[in-house]
C-alpha cells in the first residue's frame, strides 16, 4: 500500500464522508453545536498544532526580528524625539532668555532715548531761549542803530544844505571891500603877534 | 622824477637867473606860474600831454606868459616843458623858490588870498610875518579862490590860517 493509499485511508477514517454527517430536512447538522465532531477535531487540532509549529519554527524568529527591529526603532524614535524635546527645551530656554535680553536691552534703549530725547529738548529750549534773547538784543540793537542812522542822515543832511546855504551866502556877501576887510584884518592880527601861531 | 632831477633843475634855473641877474623876478614869476599850473587841470593837461609835441607845448607857454613875465622866466619854463619834465614844474620851482630863499637867508612865506594884495598890502603883510615869526620872509602871493575870503599863510611848518574857507569849514564841522 502506497503512501498515498495510506494517507487517503487515515484521511477517510478521519474525515467522514458526506453520507456519514447527520442530515436533517434542515441541512446538515453536528452533534454538538460549539464543538465539532472528534473525528474533525482531532485532526483539526494536529493540523493546527503542526501548521501553528510550523509558523513558529520558521515564521517566529523572523517575526521576533522584525518586532525586535521594531521595537528598536520605536525605542530610536522614542530616543529622537526625546533628544530633540531636551534641545527643543533648550532652545526654549535660550529663546526665553534672548527674549529676556531683549526685553531687557529694548527697555534699555527705550530709557536711552528717552533720556537723550529729554536732553535734546531741553538743550533745543536753552539753545532756543538764547537765541531768542540774542534776536531780541539784536533787533532791539538795529532799531536803535537804524533810528541813530536815521537821525546821523537827517543832521548830515541838514549839515550839508546848511553848508551849502553858508557857503552861497557868505561867497554872494562878500564883495571887494569885504575881502579888503578881511585881509586888512589878517594883517593887523598877525602884525599884531610876536609868536608864530597856527 | 626823482629829488636829485628835480634839485638838478632847480639849480640849473637858479644859476640861469642869477647869471641873468633877475632871480627876484624870475623866481617870483615862476612861483606865480607854478600854482596857477597845480590849480589849471586844463594847463596841466596841456603841458603834460605827450601826443603834443614839444614844439607846441612850448607855444603854448610861450603865449601863455609872453608880455607879463621876463623872456628869462619864459625860456627857463619852455626849456623844462621842452625836456619833458612839465609834471614836475611845482616841484621843481619850489625846490627853486627854496634855494633862492636859503641863498638871501630868507624864509619862504606862502600867502593865498581870494583877491590880489596890493603893493602895500603886500609890503604890510611881509612885515607882519615877520615879526610874527622873527624870520626874514621871501613872501610869494598866490591868488586862491578857493580860499573864499581872507588869508592863509604857511612858512615853513607854521599855518596862519584865517581864511572863510577854513571858518566855513569848521561851521559845517560844527554842525
Amino acid at each position: 500500500m502506497s503512501l498515498y493509499t495510506a494517507a487517503t485511508l487515515a484521511a477517510g477514517r478521519l474525515f467522514p464522508s458526506a453520507e456519514e454527517i447527520p442530515f436533517d430536512d434542515q441541512g446538515y447538522t453536528t452533534v454538538d453545536p460549539i464543538l465539532p465532531p472528534w473525528k474533525e477535531l482531532i485532526p483539526g487540532s494536529l493540523a493546527s498544532i503542526i501548521v501553528f509549529s510550523l509558523l513558529y519554527w520558521k515564521a517566529g524568529p523572523i517575526i521576533k526580528k522584525s518586532f525586535r527591529d521594531r521595537t528598536a526603532g520605536v525605542q530610536k524614535q522614542l530616543d529622537d524625539s526625546a533628544a530633540a524635546k531636551a534641545a527643543a527645551e533648550a532652545d526654549a530656554v535660550r529663546i526665553r532668555e534672548a527674549k529676556g535680553d531683549i526685553e531687557a536691552e529694548r527697555a534699555r534703549l527705550f530709557a536711552e532715548a528717552d533720556a537723550q530725547a529729554e536732553a535734546l529738548l531741553a538743550d533745543g529750549r536753552a539753545r532756543l531761549d538764547v537765541e531768542m534773547a540774542e534776536l531780541e538784543a539784536r533787533a532791539e540793537a538795529d532799531i536803535g542803530a537804524a533810528a541813530g542812522r536815521g537821525t546821523d542822515e537827517l543832521r548830515a543832511e541838514i549839515a550839508r544844505h546848511s553848508g551849502v546855504a553858508v557857503d552861497r551866502i557868505i561867497r554872494d556877501t562878500l564883495d571887494d571891500a569885504a575881502q579888503q576887510d578881511l585881509i586888512e584884518t589878517f594883517i593887523a592880527r598877525v602884525g599884531a603877534s610876536t609868536g608864530a601861531s597856527s | 622824477m626823482s629829488d636829485a632831477m628835480i634839485e638838478g633843475y632847480a639849480r640849473a634855473l637858479f644859476e640861469v637867473a642869477r647869471a641873468e641877474g633877475t632871480l627876484d623876478e624870475v623866481e617870483d614869476e615862476l612861483f606865480r606860474f607854478a600854482r596857477s599850473y597845480e590849480s589849471s587841470d586844463s594847463l596841466r593837461a596841456a603841458l603834460t600831454d605827450e601826443h603834443i609835441p614839444a614844439e607846441k607845448r612850448q607855444a603854448i607857454v610861450e603865449d601863455l606868459l609872453g608880455g607879463k613875465t621876463t623872456t628869462t622866466t619864459i625860456q627857463l619854463v619852455s626849456m623844462v616843458v621842452g625836456s619833458g619834465r612839465s609834471r614836475d614844474i611845482p616841484a621843481i620851482v619850489d625846490s627853486l623858490v627854496a634855494r633862492a630863499s636859503s641863498a638871501k637867508q630868507l624864509d619862504v612865506a606862502e600867502v593865498r588870498t581870494a583877491v590880489a594884495l596890493t603893493d602895500d598890502q603886500r609890503a604890510r603883510l611881509k612885515a607882519a610875518l615877520e615879526n610874527a615869526t622873527g624870520k626874514s620872509i621871501n613872501l610869494k602871493t598866490v591868488v586862491d579862490p578857493s580860499v573864499v575870503g581872507g588869508v592863509v599863510a604857511t612858512i615853513g611848518d607854521t599855518v596862519i590860517d584865517d581864511t572863510v574857507r577854513t571858518r566855513i569849514e569848521q561851521l559845517k564841522s560844527r554842525l
